[in-house]
């Protein structure tokens, strides 16, 4: 099949989930697909400063194609314009304008697209709240695949996406709860459809030594949140739960490995590592007590996915519908909504390990059956044939 | 929802804490001069249940009363910025380009301290909402089965002699 894949942002070094989604079904997908990218020129997904030239060129098998951003998000019209289509009742027009603030301002790449799109079979675009898919996916919705990377924020109540959401020709969604948060807002069933996250590759068990934290200090009972430490992640009320906890449990660490954008308590048990090297990352992941995801918004939690493959339990916010969809469907881990569940929780983990390295090990078994490139492939392949068939039927009517 | 394989059921887990921390709550309550009726376990357990589930109400899902409080914009909490003039069209463009450009910037972070504090009201309104709604929706049911009763009561129970004999017709 030709596909062009429509994305924010592209590369190696983009760290974004839904841009690393891309990037990997591309990389893979190329063996046997003619696979186009159509992105931006931008690294950044605060400013959309164009960071890479324009125009073509080959990465990883995968020819990618890069448009201009015409101009950088503005910051504060975009805030003010949020808290305005956020409150309710605002007019479609102010709503088309959220989209346009929203960015990446791109209108090559929509131009592109309504030039040259019906020369593909299928057009894939990532990721609903950005400008190239609310603008783009009209343009060639009769071969459209939405993967709309949706959460429970207050986008995915904006009243112009009911109608965007029935456009597309198919959608390939990252958990059952994130298809059931589409469906609702779309008020109705969406077909085609599949639920496809990403696929891992095995970890050999026993493999990744202890030997790059133990040069940080890290004591071996720890419970480990790993990717940006930001509030929006959920992080704040992270370390208050914690701390509490720690007050009964002087014996437990709380290791956090990313950026940090908020600031840190200082808290003998609380280690903020900052960003960390990929030998320490996996190294942190393999041998945690647990893995603690406290975010209320998820699509898909590709760090739950990676704790899971290392045989690693995890504890996550109950409140996000996906991350305890997630674990209750591998029977991976606990999930806690105020602090009192925190300490039970926390304490369940860290207080019973053979009941905890059984939960680490169904999440291991989850992850064979549901997230191994062969399967993730053959999902995604299955719905683009479903979509291409129906597109195809009803062009021949 | 679970692997039937699973040697450790989650739900099952879950529920266990569940169960302790709502007996740790209770306990706490109780001792520190919360309401009596908290004395019953199984009467904390069903007030728990009921608060717990409008706590967990998604903010996107629609409620009765908002509904029923009429027009948003009189009651709902705003917490977008509105730059407004009653001046005439010139003089309100010179007046709201300086509360734009030059006023909002030195009070961004007093307005982005106060927006935060509106969210939680905000959510704690939905939490509330949605709390009234849940106990509207037991009154109601049990409002049902009381007339379900009492009319089942009505017909089978006998005669009170005290009332005497039925009219003769």
């Amino acid at each position: 099949m030709k596909l062009a894949f429509v994305v924010q942002r592209y590369g190696a070094d983009i760290a974004g989930g839904s841009e690393g989604h891309c990037r990997e079904l591309a990389e893979r997908l190329s063996v046997r697909h003619d696979i186009t990218v159509l992105t931006t020129c931008a690294k950044d997904y605060v400013t959309w400063e164009n960071a890479v030239s324009p125009g073509r060129t080959t990465e990883n098998g995968v020819t990618v194609r890069r448009f201009q951003v015409t101009r950088p998000r503005r910051i504060k019209v975009f805030a003010d314009l949020s808290d305005e289509v956020f409150d309710g009742g605002a007019s479609p027009d102010r709503q088309h304008e959220w989209f346009r603030e929203n960015g990446p301002d791109v209108p090559e790449l929509i131009e592109h697209l309504r030039s040259e799109g019906s020369t593909f079979d299928l057009v894939v675009f990532w990721t609903f709240r950005y400008y190239q898919s609310y603008f783009g996916l009209p343009l060639v919705a009769d071969r459209a695949v939405l993967v709309p990377t949706a959460e429970e924020d207050d986008a995915i109540n904006l009243d112009v996406l009911p109608e965007f959401f029935s456009k597309p020709a198919g959608y390939l969604f990252l958990t059952p709860e994130e298809e059931q948060l589409v469906s609702d807002r779309a008020l109705r069933p969406l077909h085609p459809s599949a639920v496809a996250g990403l696929g891992l590759e095995p970890v050999a068990p026993g493999a990744i030594s202890r030997a790059a934290i133990d040069a940080l200090g890290i004591p071996v009972k720890y419970l480990l949140y790993l990717g940006r430490v930001d509030r929006n992640k959920g992080c704040d009320a992270l370390l208050e739960n914690f701390q509490e906890y720690a007050a009964t449990h002087p014996d437990i660490t709380l290791v956090l490995a990313g950026p940090t954008k908020m600031q840190i308590p200082e808290h003998p048990r609380i280690r903020a590592l900052g960003y960390v090297s990929n030998e320490v990352r996996e190294a942190l992941l393999a041998h945690a007590r647990a893995l603690v995801v406290p975010s209320w918004y998820e699509s898909l939690s590709i760090v739950l996915l990676e704790a899971w493959n290392h045989g690693i339990p995890a504890l996550v916010n109950g409140r996000c519908k996906v991350l305890q969809g997630q674990v209750r469907r591998a029977n991976g881990g606990l999930y806690y909504m105020f602090p009192a569940e925190f300490d039970e929780a926390a304490d369940y983990l860290l207080g019973h390990p053979e009941q905890r390295d059984a939960m680490g090990r169904q999440g291991l078994a989850y992850i064979e059956r549901e997230y191994r490139w062969p399967t993730v492939l053959s999902r995604v392949e299955g719905l683009f044939d479903d979509v291409r068939y129906e597109t195809n039927r009803r062009s021949n009517k | 929802m679970s692997d039937k394989a699973a040697a450790i059921e989650v739900d099952v887990v879950m529920a266990e804490l569940h169960r302790r921390v709502r007996e740790r709550m209770r306990t706490e309550l109780s001792g520190t001069g919360g309401s009596h009726a908290f004395d019953d376990p199984e009467i904390f357990a069903e007030v728990e249940s009921l608060l717990r589930a409008a706590a967990v109400t998604p903010e996107a899902q629609p409620l009765v009363l908002p509904e029923l409080l009429g027009e948003p914009h009189t009651w709902r909490l705003t917490t977008k910025m509105q730059y407004q003039s009653h001046r005439s069209q010139g003089a309100a463009s010179l007046i709201l380009t300086l509360k734009q450009r030059i006023l909002m910037p030195l009070f961004r972070w007093l307005f982005e301290y106060s927006r935060d504090n509106f969210e939680r009201q905000r959510r704690t309104n939905h939490v509330l909402f949605a709390c009234v709604q849940e106990l509207a929706i037991e009154s109601a049911l049990l409002r049902r089965e009381l007339r379900r009763l009492s009319g089942a009561r009505s017909a089978i129970a006998p005669r009170d002699p005290s009332l005497g004999s039925p009219p003769r017709q």
